[in-house]
């Protein structure tokens, strides 16, 4: 991303998620999403097939297991 | 040995003295409250301190041992002072996770589940530490409570996120803390304060009852000043809790009985590569020294690490940012200013960065689990560089300058990624004065393996954790 298309990107989605970010803050956002995009093209160009799953394993709740004394 | 000195001993010592009536519980409590009020000025490592409750706890042990209480006297960390991350929860004490934000919110009502059953098992809980606000560091640079020094040199920094827990061990404030490890929070201090800490395998400690950073990557976990302290405290904590649904249901591990097997017929060998590039030559040297005392030979490498530390860098950026986006949306000029503009700029990552980055942690841990097929313990540096001044904000590795606050978890962040279980060890004679740490890493759920290593090098004089002579 170039730096005009990261000062777009976080005031579009500063505004999606109902962020504001004072002038004083902003600066230092701009250069913290410009690291992440950095880190982002770095996990970008791994090779991965539709094999490679996050591995989120989400386990349901049963009832029981809501009772604070179920430890 | 009175309790001034044991304090400055081990955990083990401690809990023997108490055991066979060389020293009370109640003696060892008031030794650490003395040192902490001697020292802590100096080094910032308490945000709390419990007095009446641990004198309560002490003369509650003091009594059951009087009275003949045989189960009392077989506790593993009878009468041992501890302390925690105030990211812990303690019943009676606000819940800070090194924030402003938190102040005067409730008290927690009780103890967080490790606190208690380190309490279970006899130790007598002095209070709770300085660490980056929401563990969002490694440097424990905390605005609003003042930095955590070195205890080995107060004008340099303790490292982070845990930092007071490092800075109480090696100040010989307690033998025992707790801390959390997302990226390196627990390894990072322990190589900058020169004393031992073991992050566990992802999801073998249950987290509830901690204040969370990034729950994908979170670990809890202790320091001590000897292996031996470390792994009897592990073993305390061990044990499934189902209020955190990453901890999995599994046998306990007890490593304390295994620490003595030594290291025969363990395959072990050094991580080159990344780790050597991103090493300083006292971090280097370090390895070495351990590798030599091993009887090492054998260096390896994982492949992509540099992706697998980007994969962390971005899961942790996006988690934390949108856990605190809440408080970010109405009161961001109260976080850390040192922190507070990464949160901002998390809370606004694309999920597509997000997702990517978890299937190549995925992917990563797959590669790393065919090396474990080859080898049983890996060895790399902790940190790039030992302890840096207050304030620094760079440091210079192999001509490269880096942003210090960011780099100080350069090789700690791609281990916890995939969760492996590291014991930190504690090295000198690589710098003039500091001490600098080496992470033994093994396979998931292995963590005797990291500790029997550890204790090795211990016991033969390769690794150490003198109190700073404060």
């Amino acid at each position: 991303m170039t730096p005009t298309q990261i000062e777009a990107y976080v005031d579009a989605a500063a505004a999606a998620v109902q962020l504001p970010l004072s002038p004083g803050h902003r600066p230092g956002v701009l250069q913290y999403v410009a690291l992440a995009a950095r880190m982002a093209a770095l996990v970008a160009a791994q090779p991965l097939g539709i094999e490679d799953d996050p591995a989120e394993a989400f386990v349901p709740v049963s009832p029981a297991s809501t009772h604070p004394s179920s430890a | 040995m009175n309790a001034e000195a044991l304090l400055l001993g081990d955990a083990a010592g401690m809990a023997a003295a108490v055991r066979d009536g060389r020293a009370s519980a109640g003696a060892l409590v008031e030794a650490s409250l003395s040192r902490i009020a001697a020292t802590d000025p100096r080094v910032n490592a308490f945000t709390d301190v419990v007095a009446e409750r641990a004198r309560h706890t002490a003369a509650g042990l003091d009594q059951r041992l009087a009275d003949g209480d045989a189960p009392a006297r077989a506790l593993p960390l009878l009468g041992v002072p501890f302390a925690v991350k105030n990211l812990f929860d303690v019943a009676g004490l606000t819940t800070l996770a090194g924030s402003k934000i938190e102040r005067g919110k409730p008290q927690a009502s009780h103890d967080a589940p490790l606190v208690a059953r380190l309490q279970a098992a006899g130790a007598v809980l002095v209070g709770a530490l300085n660490m980056d606000e929401y563990a969002y560091g490694f440097t424990t640079e905390n605005t609003h409570e003042g930095p955590t020094r070195n205890p080995h040199d107060l004008a340099l920094v303790a490292g982070g996120s845990s930092g007071g827990s490092g800075a109480a061990v090696a100040a010989g404030q307690v033998p025992v803390t707790l801390g959390s490890d997302t990226n390196g929070s627990i390894r990072v201090p322990a190589s900058l304060c020169g004393i031992f800490g073991l992050k566990p395998t992802y999801g073998r400690l249950p987290r509830n009852g901690t204040y969370p950073f990034v729950a994908s990557l979170d670990h809890l976990g202790p320091f001590a000043r000897s292996a031996r302290d470390l792994a009897l405290v592990y073993d305390a904590l061990q044990g499934f809790d189902r209020h955190d649904p990453a901890c999995l249901q599994r046998p306990d591990d007890p490593t304390a009985g295994l620490l003595a097997r030594g290291i025969d017929g363990l395959r072990i060998a050094t991580l080159d590569g990344y780790f050597a590039d991103n090493a300083g030559p006292e971090a280097r040297a370090a390895v070495a020294k351990v590798a030599t005392a091993l009887g090492v030979g054998r260096s390896v490498q994982l492949p992509e690490v540099a992706r697998a530390r980007a994969a962390a860098f971005l899961i942790s950026n996006a988690e934390g940012g949108a856990l605190h986006l809440p408080d970010l949306r109405t009161r961001a000029a109260d976080f850390e200013p040192l922190s507070r503009d990464r949160f901002l700029a998390g809370a606004l990552l694309p999920a597509a960065w997000i997702q990517q980055a978890r299937r190549v942690r995925r992917w990563f841990a797959l590669r790393a689990a065919e090396l474990f097929q080859e080898v049983d313990v890996l060895l790399a540096p902790a940190t790039p560089c030992p302890a840096t001044p207050i304030g620094s904000e760079w440091i210079e590795i192999n001509g490269q300058r880096l942003p210090t606050r960011a780099n100080m978890g350069v090789l700690t962040q791609p281990i916890s990624c995939i969760g492996l279980p590291v014991c930190a060890v504690p090295v000198w004679g690589c710098h003039p004065a500091l001490p600098i740490g080496v992470q033994v890493i093994a396979a998931p759920w292995r963590e005797d393996l990291t500790l029997r290593v550890a204790y090795f090098l211990e016991q033969r004089g390769v690794v150490s954790a003198p109190v700073a002579p404060l």
